[in-house]
């Protein structure tokens, strides 16, 4: 260990970080070999690579301001023998605005990888993931983000609170206690990183929830520690519900941080129970949302880093979605936000697509 | 502190090292590999349909809606990187695998 630490030089906290991932990666590499021995699943059940994700575009008016915003997010899946599985999504969008409100448009083109992680499925109640992840706090980030599967484009205000990605080692799993509770967990640890496309904080945390498949409830924590800078501790609760007797899906999440507290609330509506016009409805889904958040300790600055407003706002947002096929819908959002700014209208209108392609022979369907 | 982390972290990876390295058996009340169960008849098969298309609703449903349904080797993979995203349990994926295969 003191080689390593001598290794990397005079600073021996980010030394030790290293020489825990040196530990982790020599470890698990008997692990992948003995992972590809041959497994006794069937041919025509081996998982198969595959390249998923999805494209968009967005038009977004805000405050008067026209923005066009194309994106594409490929997600590769690659499965090793039957319990690994490489997993990374990276985001490509633009942004895109006329030069002094009436030139052509023109913008930067952001590029993120916001996931590249080897996880080890090591029995029903344990994977173990290493890499580049989603930070697991709250829902949002890591279930509703996708522009195929968020029912509202515009992302919650609070969105930006202990979320992002994380570099390190993550343990998480979801298990029943009974027939009537499930329980799922995540708890990981991230080490500082300034590597181009890899950034992350330094910081430890964990996610707790429970889910009750009959009524559809599910409601958890968050909890992550900041192991740099002010040393903060950010908080989270999640909440979601599925009634079964009506196609309703209602979420909420709340966040309080350093950098900001605040919450949303979000009911989506499909119209299939609708009993007229039933070929258009049923593909229709109304979206309602309230949110609030007060701002931080952070400078105006800091807000713009993070995409956070840095006055208290409050913001209501109403959406219509059209799903015209699997994978693909129409998306159009109008919200109004008030804050002591200025009060402004946000209308957002696009496309968002899901597509799915096999990277090897999947057989006969 | 750095050299508590150091220590649980190294407790970590050789923990998960010592799973890989000597797996549980498989059957099935515990395995974490991915295959679709197999029924022993008909009548089970119709009620694990049944049943995996109530796990599909109740666990998929949540955030997104349901999905043409792809070949059984894409839909290994599929459920595989769902089991790790959303926490599913090991039982629930096998039903919604059973379910979308079908």
């Amino acid at each position: 260990m003191d080689h390593i630490v001598r290794t990397f030089g005079d600073r021996p906290g980010r030394a030790c970080v290293r020489a825990s991932c040196l530990v982790i990666f020599f470890c698990l590499i008997p692990a992948l070999l003995k992972a590809q021995t041959p497994d006794p699943v069937p041919e025509m059940e081996r998982p198969v690579p595959i390249l998923t994700g999805n494209a968009g575009f967005f038009t977004n008016v805000n405050g008067g301001e026209t923005e066009l915003v194309p994106s594409i997010t490929p997600v590769l899946l690659l499965p090793l023998g039957d319990r690994w599985l490489v997993e990374s999504r990276a985001e490509f969008k633009g942004e895109f605005e006329r030069g002094g409100g009436t030139g052509p448009y023109g913008g930067k083109v952001e590029q993120e990888i916001d996931y590249l992680q080897l996880d080890y499925i090591a029995n029903r109640y344990l994977t173990v993931t290493a890499g580049r992840f989603l930070t697991p706090f709250g829902i949002y980030n890591e279930r509703l983000y996708p522009i195929w599967i968020r029912s509202l484009q515009p992302t919650p205000l609070i969105f930006p609170l202990g979320t992002g990605s994380s570099d390190g080692v993550m343990l998480r799993g979801g298990f029943s206690l009974n027939p009537k509770v499930n329980l799922n967990y995540a708890t990981y640890f991230s080490t500082l990183s300034t590597m181009n496309k890899f950034e992350a904080d330094r910081l430890a945390g964990g996610r707790v929830g429970f889910f009750l498949p009959g009524p559809r409830i599910e409601a958890g924590v968050s909890f992550q520690k900041e192991l740099q800078e002010e040393r903060a501790n950010a908080f989270g609760f999640h909440f979601a519900w599925q009634p079964a007797a009506v196609p309703l899906n209602l979420r909420a999440e709340y966040s309080r941080s350093h950098d900001g507290s605040g919450y949303w609330i979000e009911a989506a509506y499909r119209l299939s129970q609708v009993p007229f016009w039933q070929k258009a409805l049923r593909r229709t889904e109304i979206v309602g949302r309230g949110q609030q958040l007060f701002a931080g300790e952070i400078d105006e600055d800091e807000a713009e880093e993070y995409g956070l407003p840095d006055v208290n706002t409050r913001q209501g947002d109403f959406g219509l979605n059209y799903y015209i096929q699997d994978g693909l819908k129409a998306s159009a959002s109008y919200s109004r936000r008030f804050n002591s700014d200025g009060n402004v209208n946000i209308w957002t209108v696009g496309l968002a697509y899901r597509f799915a392609l096999p990277l090897g022979r999947v057989g006969p369907q | 502190m750095n050299i508590r982390v150091t220590i649980l972290t190294a407790v970590l990876a050789l923990a998960s090292s010592a799973y890989a390295a000597d797996p549980p058996r498989k059957s099935e009340n515990d395995s974490a590999s991915i295959g679709t169960p197999v029924a022993r008849s008909s009548g089970e098969a119709d009620a694990m349909r049944v049943q995996g298309e109530q796990r599909f609703r109740a666990n998929c449903g949540r955030c997104h809606a349901a999905p043409h349904k792809f070949p059984p080797r894409m839909m290994a993979t599929i459920v595989r990187h769902m089991r790790v995203r959303a926490t599913i349990t090991d039982e629930d994926m096998r039903l919604v695998l059973f379910y979308m295969t079908q």
